[in-house]
């Protein structure tokens, strides 16, 4: 079956080095002051190959400020924007930009209802990895238009305003990296953390592995996220004709309902 | 308009809320609702605390604050017309289908954006303004300086935070308890993780990323002048006696600031009550600063429990107070009476009686009545507890 065009987080200026010109990949350029969670971000300039920009900040009244400054002057390279915050489409309703918009609203797209109810603002959607392989499937089937499946890598699971690893350190005078690991003291789960001056994004410990999403219907890119994974690692990803399940076996919550009421334990 | 707004997760939390002086309430209803571990509102008690609100001139607001899942869009447009029915005041949301179904189908209900879509700008609530909500609940991470962006920019109601415990996450953004526990946070099943110990890298000293909680007694009277309308308390899962606690002692501080007469000594006096009633210690967090680690815990939970609420009056007869015990007291106690409309009063327990008469010098057996003489009558509902703090020394 044919695969999906892939749109890849640009972790790194290498791996876009590596990859660009390849036909079906699509870089994704978390943009400098407007991003969390990322160990590398670009500046606009710095920015040299077509592809979109990514904004996953919830921004304060500044952010917006900002915000309106850069966009009116986009490089022609920019194809579009990747946003979580619904003032950036806002402003992009008021100015009237014309460029791509792809909603990403993370942990929100949940049903195929609002996506739909997003689509009339929106070019696309990211589907929130938080939900069921089958419920996936459903929306992709009543989505008015085709959507963003996020498909490979750490997931984004926490993004807290606080600064929380400069906390720690200054708590207790460490001087602990702002990439690191966390261990549940109790129950042993484990998860990695990354703080920047905007805020500490956790991310699951391993990366959660969609491989099986790139031949899905009606997807405009499935998205990769090589935070934490080598740039080799990447490109194998990428150019592998299987699902590397053996690799990389972490469904995280895709093969299972989350639940909300305890008493459906007992059911 | 400035409206002080309770959490309720029970009929009698409700009516407790309204009788110490809340403005508006707002609760779980049968569904779609973020606190599955509340006693959520049935539709007959929705009605009667509806009906209770009205008669009093307050409002009840309901959450449906859930991210809806493809299975919860069935039945949705029939639940929100079973809300308006019952003449809701508004309903509180952060999905978009759920104002694009009020909307589509004209069912009379105001919309209330939860604090579950994290606002931190004037263009994100104008986005929600034009789809047609009234009322934005704005993040907790807001400053002061983008709360006051946002209503000049907008002039939709504001509804703020001022006392409660904080998510360490902007609210929405975080999964944690779905991926350690299966319990989906933004569907009500929050394991809350965040109040965990972690080991982190290889440091002996554990990792602890929880918020103390938020306080915003001595920022009041400039929320209320920079334009904030509502002011929200959290804790739909708290007990009678905290909501009565905070919300008398909220709504003695917002009728001085209202009427120009608030002291120093008012919010500090207060603040001590609050902060005694919540366990925890407490703080502005975003409204006058960018957080640091003092504004969290590192050392484990510091909650400091107390059995200050002694009981709660049910009647008075025959110059005596009838008590439903809540927690030990005993002959020498001094006590404090507060109530609705009612200052405090001290009273130093020098006899009391059981049911049958005896006179009996402790009570230990929690909801056992007791019978204290009393001059005058206090109405039912009146809370007793153990005095810890005289206001005369704070003036």
């Amino acid at each position: 079956m044919t695969k999906n065009n892939i749109l890849l987080i640009a972790s790194n200026p290498e791996l876009v080095k590596e990859l660009k010109g390849k036909d079906n990949i699509t870089f994704l350029f978390p943009l400098s002051g407007f991003t969390v969670g990322f160990p590398t971000t670009y500046n606009l300039n710095e920015i040299t190959t077509t592809g979109y920009i990514f904004i996953n900040r919830l921004l304060d009244n500044a952010g917006i400020a900002e915000f309106k400054k850069i966009i009116t002057n986009l490089p022609a390279n920019i194809k579009g924007l990747v946003f979580d915050d619904l003032g950036i489409l806002n402003v992009l309703m008021e100015l009237n930009i014309n460029i791509s918009k792809i909603l990403f609203l993370n942990h929100f797209n949940c049903n195929y209802a609002s996506i739909n109810i997003y689509l009339s603002y929106v070019d696309s959607v990211v589907i929130s990895p938080d939900i069921s392989e089958s419920e996936i499937d459903e929306i992709l089937a009543k989505s008015t238009k085709p959507l963003v499946l996020y498909t490979f890598g750490h997931v984004n699971i926490m993004y807290s305003r606080r600064t929380l690893l400069t906390n720690y350190n200054n708590y207790f005078h460490r001087q602990v990296k702002n990439v690191t690991s966390l261990e549940d003291d109790l129950t042993h789960h484990k998860f990695k953390i990354m703080e920047n001056l905007y805020g500490t994004v956790i991310y699951t410990e391993k990366p959660f592995n969609g491989l099986r999403y790139l031949t899905k219907p009606n997807v405009l890119y499935n998205l990769i996220n090589p935070v934490f994974l080598t740039n080799a690692e990447i490109i194998n990803i990428i150019n592998s004709n299987t699902t590397l399940e053996n690799i990389y076996p972490y469904n995280y919550l895709s093969t299972q309902k989350t639940i909300y009421k305890l008493k459906e334990r007992d059911l | 308009m400035i409206e002080l707004l309770a959490p309720a997760g029970s009929l009698e939390r409700l009516k407790i809320a309204y009788l110490y002086g809340a403005d508006a309430a707002y609760v779980g209803g049968y569904n779609y609702g973020l606190r599955a571990n509340a006693i959520n509102f049935s539709f007959d008690e929705l009605k009667e605390g509806v009906e209770f609100a009205h008669r009093l001139g307050k409002k009840l607001y309901v959450t449906v604050n859930i991210v809806l899942h493809n299975a919860e869009l069935e039945g949705l447009k029939q639940y929100l017309e079973e809300l308006a029915s019952i003449k809701v005041d508004a309903i509180i949301v952060s999905d978009i289908v759920v104002i694009d179904c009020i909307k589509k189908n004209n069912i009379p209900l105001e919309i209330h954006i939860s604090t579950q879509s994290s606002i931190l700008n004037y263009e994100t609530a104008r986005f929600y303004q034009k789809l047609g909500a009234k009322r934005i609940v704005l993040a907790r991470e807001a400053s002061r300086e983008d709360i006051k962006i946002i209503k000049d920019k907008t002039n939709l109601d504001i509804e703020c935070f001022i006392s409660g415990a904080m998510c360490t996450s902007l609210s929405g953004k975080c999964v944690l308890s779905n991926v350690a526990t299966n319990r989906d946070s933004n569907r009500g099943g929050c394991a809350q993780i965040c109040r965990w110990t972690f080991k982190i890298a290889n440091e002996n000293d554990l990792f602890s990323m929880t918020p103390k909680d938020l306080n915003m007694s001595r920022f009041l009277e400039d929320m209320v002048n920079i334009g904030v309308n509502s002011f929200k308390i959290e804790g739909r899962m708290r007990s009678i006696y905290y909501i009565a606690t905070l919300v008398y002692e909220y709504r003695h501080l917002l009728d001085k600031i209202i009427n120009h007469t608030i002291k120093e000594s008012d919010i500090l006096y207060s603040n001590d009550i609050i902060n005694r009633c919540a366990n925890r210690e407490s703080t502005a967090q975003f409204y006058d600063k960018f957080p640091t680690e003092k504004e969290q815990y590192f050392l484990g939970r510091e909650e400091v429990s107390n059995q200050d609420f002694l009981g709660v009056v049910l009647d008075y007869q025959d110059h005596m107070l009838k008590i439903e015990e809540r927690n030990y007291f005993k002959i020498g106690d001094v006590v404090e009476f507060f109530g609705p409309h009612l200052e405090p009063i001290t009273y130093t327990i020098n006899k009391m009686y059981d049911e049958d008469g005896n006179t009996i010098k402790v009570a230990r057996h929690p909801q056992m009545v007791v019978y204290l003489p009393f001059d005058t009558s206090l109405p039912p509902n009146t809370m007793m507890r153990l005095k810890i703090f005289d206001k005369n020394d704070y003036l």
